[in-house]
C-alpha cells in the first residue's frame, strides 16, 4: 500500500504551491459557493463546542443550571480559570462549586511535558527503527513478526491494563514519570504500521546509490531514510504527543503524589467528585481549554510543515 | 503484505558465493534484530504477554485477588448464552457502522474540499482542533450541550419550532448520538490523513482531466477515489479497530443505558472486570472482541487489497 | 464509571483547614515532611469533606507523634478503580472510606482486616453510634469490617418562594400522605406545584402534560442502582410490610416480585405520565433532582442529607426541607445509610492504621466533622454539632434527623453480589420507568437476582 504514489517524484516537491494556486476553478461558481458553505458549516460544527466551553468556563457554577438557556456566560466569573491555576483559596473554590484542592499547576504542566516528550521521542524513534527493519531490510520471519505487531492493534485495552500495572509496580516505577511513560515508550503498532508504509515507498534507487557509495545500512537509515521521511515522522510525533498528553486512566493509576501527577489527572478534580452532583463545570471547561492550549500552539507551529509536506516532500 | 523484493534466500552455507554487497542486501538478519529490538521488547512485554495471559485467564474463574481457578470453556459457554453479550455485540456493530460510515464520508468530503478550495493551514488547524481534547472531555461537553431540556443543542431545535430530542436518554437515539460525538472528535484527524493521501496525487492529472472537460464530480470518481485507495485502506482499518473499542463516551454519558441501549462491548467488559470482579469472564469477552476485530480486519484487508503496494 | 450508588456528599463553604500535609508529604515514601514519621495512607472520595479530615489528621498527629496521616482524594469513579488496582498491585491505602454497596465484595476478596482483631478497634461499641450504623458493617462471619463515620437520610427539598406562589405554606408539606391508588395529599401537592408552559397548574383543567415548565417532583433516574434511595424508597419503605430483602443485613432473597411493591412502582413512575414528574427522557440520562431544582424546573426534590449544602448554595433560593410523606403503614420512612472506615490487609502497620480508624470514629474527630457541617457524623454528639452548625447557617434539618428520633428508618440493603444485582436491576427498572415494560416484569428479574445467591 502506498501513501505516496509512484508519481510522487522530486519534481512535485517544488511544483505544487504554484501549480495549485494557478489551478483553474478559482472563479466563483455556484459549486464553489456551495463547497465553501459546506466547509464553513463543518467548521462551525467543529468549533461550536469550544465556544460553549469558553462560555461555560466564564460562567458562575451556582447560576449555571438556572441560566442554561443563555448563549453568553451566566454570572460572568473568571473563577474557573483561577481555580485551574490554583489562585483561589480552598474556601472560595468550595463556595464556587469547586473542590478546594490545592493545585500546583506548573508542576503538573512540567510533568505532562516530560511524559509526553518521553513517549513521543521514544515511541517515534523506536517505531521508526522497527519500521525500517520491516520495510527495507531482508530477514527471515519479517512478515510474520510484522503481522504479529499488526495484531497488537487489535488487543482490547482492558487486556493489557492490569498486567502492565503490576509490572510497573514490580519494576518499582509506580509514582514516577518513567512509570507512566514506559509502556508506550518502546513502540505502538500504529506507529510502526504508519511509518512502514512511508518507508516502503521511498524508491529503491535512492538507497542503492548510497549503498554503492559504501554507506552502511545504519547510516542509510539515519542520513537518508529518516530525513527523507521527516514529514510523516513529524506528523506521527505530533499525533503521539496529543494522545500521550490526553491520556487519563493510566497516569491516574500510576501516579500517587504531586511528584508524578500529570495535568489531565490533576485537573480530574474538576470532574464529579461524588456521583450525584455534576462536575465543577466552569472549572472543568477552563481546565480543558488551558490543557488544550499547549497542543494548539504546538500544532500552529508545526501545522504548515507537517501537512504541506506530507506525502511529497520525501524525496529531495 | 507488501514485499516489493523477491523472497530472500536463506543465508546458510549452501548459498552460492555472491558479491559482498549483494549478500548484504539479501540478508540483514543481524541488523534487523538490532533495529527491532526495542520495539520488540515493548511489544512482547507490554502487549503480547498480557494478551497471552488474558487468553489463559479466559479459561479460569478469577476475581483478581485470589488465585485463578481453571474452569475449561465455561466462560465461553456462558458467553454464548448471555443475552447481554449478544445485545452488546449488536449495539457495538450499530455504533461502528454509524460512526465509521459518517466519519469516512465526512472526512473524505472535508479532505477533498480542503484540497480543492484552500491551502490555508489555518483551516487545517481548525479542522483538527477537536482532536486536541480528550474523549472524556468531548463526551462531557456534548453531554452538557445535548441535555434534552437544559442543553443548548435542544434550545436550537426548540427554537426552530421542532420537537426536543432526548439524544442520550432515548433508546433509539443514544447510539447514533454517541457515534456523532466521536465523529466530532475524530473526523478532522481522519480528514487530514486522507488529505495527506490527496496531496500525493499529482496535480497534472487534474489538469489533464480539466482539459478534457471533466467536471469536479467526475474527477472525484475517476481520479481521486481510485488513487486514494491505499490510504483509505489504512484509515479504515485504523478507525474501525478504534471504533470497536468505544468506551469513554459511554462511561461518561450513559453508562450503558437507557436499559441496555448503549451497553457496548468494551463497557460491558470493563464493568464485568472492575465493577463485578469477574475477570475470567471479562477475559473471555475480550477474546470475543479480539476475534471479531481480527475477522473484520482480515476481511477488510482482502477487500481493499491494502497489502498490495502500488510500487510492486 | 460502573454503578453510581448512594451516599454522595458534596461541597460546602466549610472552614478549610490547611492542605500542607498533602503537599508536603509528596515523595513515594512520603517521609520527607516529617522526619522518621510512619505514614498512614488514608483515601476518601469527597473533596468537600477533605478539609474536615485534614483537621482530624492534625489532631491525630499531635496525639501520636511518630505517625503521619497522608490523605488522598479522588473522585468517585476514579476512587474505586484506583482502589481495585491498588489491591492488585499492593499499592492500596492503609485506611479508606468504604461504602455499603462495595464492602461485601471486599470482604469476599479478603482485602479488609477485621477491626475486632486489631487492638485499637477491638472494643468498638455499636452503642457509641447512632443506632444500627455499626451493625451494617458486620460481616456474615461476625467480624466488624468498618467503623461508622457518618449517616444520611432523605427528605424533600423545596423553595419557600415557589410554595408561596402556589398558595402553599411549609406547614402544608409537614404531614403529607401518600398511597398507591390515588397518591393521597402528596400527589395533590405535586400536581398543584406542577405548572405547564401556559401557566396552568397540574390540578387545573387544561393542564398540558406534554409541555410542563415546572415539575411538582424532580426525578433522579429509575433508582435501579441504589434501591431507589432518592427515588421510590420512601414510598416502598412506608408500605405496611414490604422490605427489599427477607432480612437485612445479609439477606439472600429479594422481594421485587411483591404485588404491593410493583403497584407502588407503577404509581411512582406513573407520576411521569401525569406530567407531575419528568419522564425518563425529559432531561439527560444522569440528570438529578438537584439539577432540575437548581434550574427551576422542579418544585420538590427528593434527595439525601448529603446534598444539603449543594441545595443551600443554589442562587436565589429560600431553602426548606420537608419530611418524606406518611404511607399506608401509617408512618414515614427513609432509607438510612452510612459510610465507614476500613483497614486494608495491605496496611504496613495494621495497629497504627487501627488507631487512626479509632480516632476517626472518636469524639474529637466526629465533633470536628460535625462542626464543618458537611455530613451528619455517626456519633450522637457529632450529629448534635452538625445540627447546630446548620441551624446557625439558617437551615432546619429536622426533616432528616426526626427519622432517627422517630425510628422511621430502614437500612440500606446490604447483601452479597451487589454489583451483579445492580447489573440486573438497573436496566430492568429503566425499562419500567420508560414504560417499555410493566412493573410486573420485575418478577422475572427478581428470580434472576435470587438465583445469584443459589451458588453461595
Amino acid at each position: 500500500m502506498a501513501l505516496m504514489t509512484t508519481d510522487a517524484t522530486p519534481a512535485d516537491a517544488t511544483e505544487p504551491e504554484q501549480a495549485r494556486t494557478a489551478r483553474p476553478g478559482r472563479r466563483t461558481s455556484p459549486g464553489r459557493v456551495l463547497a465553501w458553505a459546506v466547509m464553513i458549516l463543518f467548521l462551525l460544527f467543529s468549533l461550536f463546542p469550544f465556544y460553549w466551553m469558553l462560555r461555560t468556563a466564564l460562567s458562575s457554577n451556582n447560576e449555571l443550571y438556572a441560566g442554561a438557556e443563555s448563549w453568553l456566560p451566566v454570572g460572568f466569573d473568571t473563577g474557573g480559570f483561577e481555580r485551574v491555576f490554583g489562585l483561589q483559596t480552598g474556601e472560595e473554590a468550595l463556595a464556587a462549586g469547586g473542590s478546594g484542592q490545592s493545585l500546583n499547576f506548573f508542576l503538573y504542566l512540567r510533568n505532562s511535558v516530560v511524559v509526553a516528550l518521553l513517549i513521543t521521542v521514544g515511541q517515534t524513534f523506536f517505531s521508526a527503527m522497527a519500521a525500517y527493519a520491516f520495510s527495507r531490510l531482508q530477514w527471515r520471519g519479517r512478515d510474520f513478526v510484522f503481522a504479529l505487531f499488526l495484531g497488537g492493534l487489535m488487543v482490547p485495552l482492558i487486556f493489557t491494563f492490569l498486567p502492565n500495572f503490576v509490572l510497573i509496580k514490580q519494576l518499582g516505577l509506580v509514582d514516577t514519570l518513567l512509570g507512566i511513560a514506559l509502556p508506550s515508550m518502546l513502540m505502538a503498532p500504529f506507529a510502526v504500521f504508519f511509518l512502514r508504509q512511508f518507508f516502503l515507498n521511498i524508491p529503491r534507487e535512492v538507497e542503492e546509490a548510497a549503498l554503492i557509495d559504501g554507506a552502511s545500512k545504519v547510516k542509510v537509515f539515519f542520513t537518508l531514510i529518516l530525513p527523507m521521511s521527516s514529514a510523516p515522522v513529524a506528523t506521527l510525533a505530533v499525533l503521539t504527543f496529543i494522545t500521550a498528553w490526553n491520556d487519563y486512566f493510566w497516569p491516574l493509576m500510576v501516579s500517587y503524589t504531586d511528584s508524578s501527577r500529570v495535568l489531565t489527572v490533576a485537573l480530574g478534580v474538576f470532574r464529579a467528585q461524588t456521583p450525584q452532583t455534576g462536575p465543577d463545570w466552569s472549572g472543568l471547561m477552563a481546565a480543558t481549554l488551558v490543557a488544550a492550549l499547549p497542543m494548539l500552539l504546538l500544532f500552529l507551529v508545526f501545522a504548515r510543515r507537517i501537512i504541506n509536506s506530507i506525502g511529497f516532500s520525501g524525496i529531495k | 503484505m507488501a514485499i516489493s523484493q523477491p523472497v530472500q534466500r536463506p543465508s546458510g552455507p549452501v548459498t552460492a558465493p555472491a558479491p559482498p554487497r549483494g549478500r548484504r542486501r539479501k540478508d540483514d538478519t543481524a541488523l534487523a534484530l538490532l533495529f527491532i529490538a526495542p520495539a520488540f521488547l515493548g511489544f512482547a512485554v507490554f502487549l503480547a504477554w498480557p494478551t497471552l495471559r488474558g487468553i489463559w485467564l479466559s479459561f479460569t474463574e478469577f476475581n483478581l485477588l485470589t488465585p485463578a481457578r481453571f474452569v475449561g470453556a465455561d466462560n465461553y459457554l456462558r458467553m454464548v448464552q448471555d443475552p447481554v453479550f449478544w445485545n452488546a455485540m449488536v449495539v457495538t456493530l450499530q455504533y461502528v457502522v454509524i460512526n465509521i460510515g459518517l466519519q469516512t464520508v465526512l472526512a473524505l468530503l472535508i479532505a477533498v474540499l480542503m484540497q480543492r478550495l484552500t491551502q490555508s493551514s489555518l483551516v487545517r488547524g481548525l479542522v483538527l482542533t477537536p482532536y486536541l481534547v480528550s474523549n472524556v472531555v468531548a463526551a462531557l461537553v456534548f453531554f452538557w450541550i445535548l441535555d434534552t431540556q437544559l442543553g443548548v443543542g435542544n434550545q436550537i431545535i426548540a427554537g426552530l419550532g421542532l420537537e426536543r430530542i432526548p439524544f442520550l436518554a432515548d433508546e433509539a437515539w443514544v447510539i447514533p448520538t454517541i457515534a456523532v460525538i466521536n465523529v466530532w472528535r475524530h473526523v478532522g484527524y481522519t480528514a487530514l490523513l486522507i488529505f495527506a493521501g490527496l496531496q500525493a496525487i499529482p496535480p497534472t492529472m487534474y489538469e489533464a482531466a480539466k482539459v478534457d472537460g471533466a467536471s469536479e464530480i467526475k474527477m472525484f470518481f475517476r481520479i481521486t477515489l481510485p488513487l486514494l485507495r491505499p490510504i483509505m485502506a489504512l484509515v479504515l482499518i485504523m478507525t474501525i479497530i478504534g471504533s470497536f473499542q468505544v468506551f469513554d463516551t459511554v462511561a461518561v454519558t450513559t453508562q450503558g443505558g437507557p436499559v441496555n441501549a448503549s451497553r457496548v462491548l468494551q463497557y460491558y467488559i470493563y464493568d464485568m472486570a472492575f465493577g463485578r470482579f469477574q475477570f475470567g469472564y471479562a477475559s473471555a469477552l475480550s477474546v470475543g472482541l479480539l476475534v471479531v476485530l481480527m475477522v473484520v480486519t482480515v476481511i477488510q484487508y482482502r477487500l481493499t487489497r491494502a497489502g498490495s503496494s502500488d510500487l510492486a | 464509571m460502573s454503578a453510581r450508588p448512594t451516599p454522595r456528599r458534596r461541597r460546602l463553604a466549610a472552614a478549610l483547614a490547611t492542605l500542607p500535609v498533602l503537599v508536603a508529604a509528596s515523595g513515594c515514601g512520603g517521609d520527607q515532611g516529617a522526619g522518621d514519621a510512619q505514614v498512614i495512607d488514608y483515601w476518601l472520595w469527597d473533596s468537600s469533606q477533605q478539609p474536615g479530615y485534614e483537621q482530624c489528621a492534625q489532631a491525630f498527629e499531635a496525639e501520636n507523634p511518630g505517625l503521619d496521616v497522608r490523605i488522598t482524594q479522588s473522585g468517585w469513579d476514579d476512587y474505586w478503580s484506583r482502589l481495585t488496582a491498588g489491591f492488585i498491585a499492593d499499592q492500596a491505602p492503609d485506611v479508606f472510606t468504604n461504602h455499603l454497596t462495595k464492602y461485601p465484595q471486599f470482604v469476599d476478596l479478603q482485602v479488609l482486616l477485621p477491626l475486632d482483631e486489631l487492638e485499637a478497634t477491638a472494643d468498638l461499641d455499636p452503642a457509641d453510634y447512632q443506632p444500627g450504623l455499626a451493625e451494617l458493617w458486620q460481616g456474615q462471619d461476625g467480624h466488624q469490617y468498618g467503623s461508622p463515620k457518618d449517616w444520611d437520610t432523605v427528605g424533600l427539598f423545596y423553595d419557600r418562594a415557589v410554595l408561596e406562589e402556589a398558595g402553599l405554606s411549609p406547614d402544608d408539606l409537614a404531614d403529607l400522605e401518600w398511597n398507591p391508588r390515588d397518591g393521597g395529599t402528596f400527589e395533590q401537592v405535586i400536581a398543584h406545584l406542577s405548572v405547564d408552559a401556559n401557566g396552568v397548574r397540574g390540578d387545573e383543567p387544561g393542564f398540558d402534560k406534554e409541555n410542563v415548565e415546572v415539575f411538582g417532583l424532580g426525578a433522579s433516574g429509575s433508582g435501579g442502582d441504589n434501591f431507589g434511595q432518592t427515588q421510590w424508597s420512601p414510598f416502598t419503605g412506608s408500605l405496611p410490610t414490604w422490605t427489599a430483602t427477607e432480612t437485612n443485613p445479609w439477606g439472600s432473597e429479594f422481594n421485587f416480585d411483591d404485588p404491593a411493591f410493583q403497584e407502588t412502582l407503577e404509581w411512582y413512575y406513573g407520576l411521569a405520565e401525569k406530567g407531575y414528574m419528568p419522564r425518563y427522557d425529559t432531561f439527560g440520562p444522569s440528570s438529578d433532582s438537584y439539577q432540575q431544582f437548581a434550574a427551576g424546573r422542579a418544585a420538590l426534590a427528593l434527595n439525601g442529607s448529603w446534598m444539603i449544602s449543594s441545595f443551600a448554595s443554589v442562587e436565589g433560593v429560600e431553602l426548606g426541607v420537608a419530611p418524606t410523606p406518611i404511607g399506608p403503614s401509617g408512618q414515614r420512612a427513609s432509607m438510612y445509610n452510612g459510610l465507614a472506615d476500613s483497614v486494608t490487609r495491605f496496611a504496613d502497620d495494621p495497629e497504627a492504621a487501627a488507631r487512626w480508624v479509632e480516632f476517626l470514629g472518636g469524639t474529637t474527630c466526629q465533633d470536628i466533622i460535625g462542626e464543618s457541617g458537611v455530613v451528619f457524623p455517626a456519633t450522637p454528639s457529632g450529629t448534635e454539632k452538625s445540627i447546630q452548625a446548620r441551624s446557625e447557617a439558617g437551615i432546619d434539618v429536622s426533616a432528616f434527623t426526626d427519622h432517627i428520633e422517630d425510628e422511621t428508618t430502614f437500612l440500606f440493603p446490604v447483601t452479597e453480589h451487589g454489583a451483579d444485582i445492580t447489573a440486573l436491576l438497573q436496566p430492568a427498572m429503566d425499562a419500567v420507568y420508560i414504560g417499555s415494560e410493566p412493573a410486573s416484569s420485575l418478577t422475572e428479574v427478581n428470580e434472576q437476582v435470587n438465583r445469584l445467591f443459589d451458588y453461595g
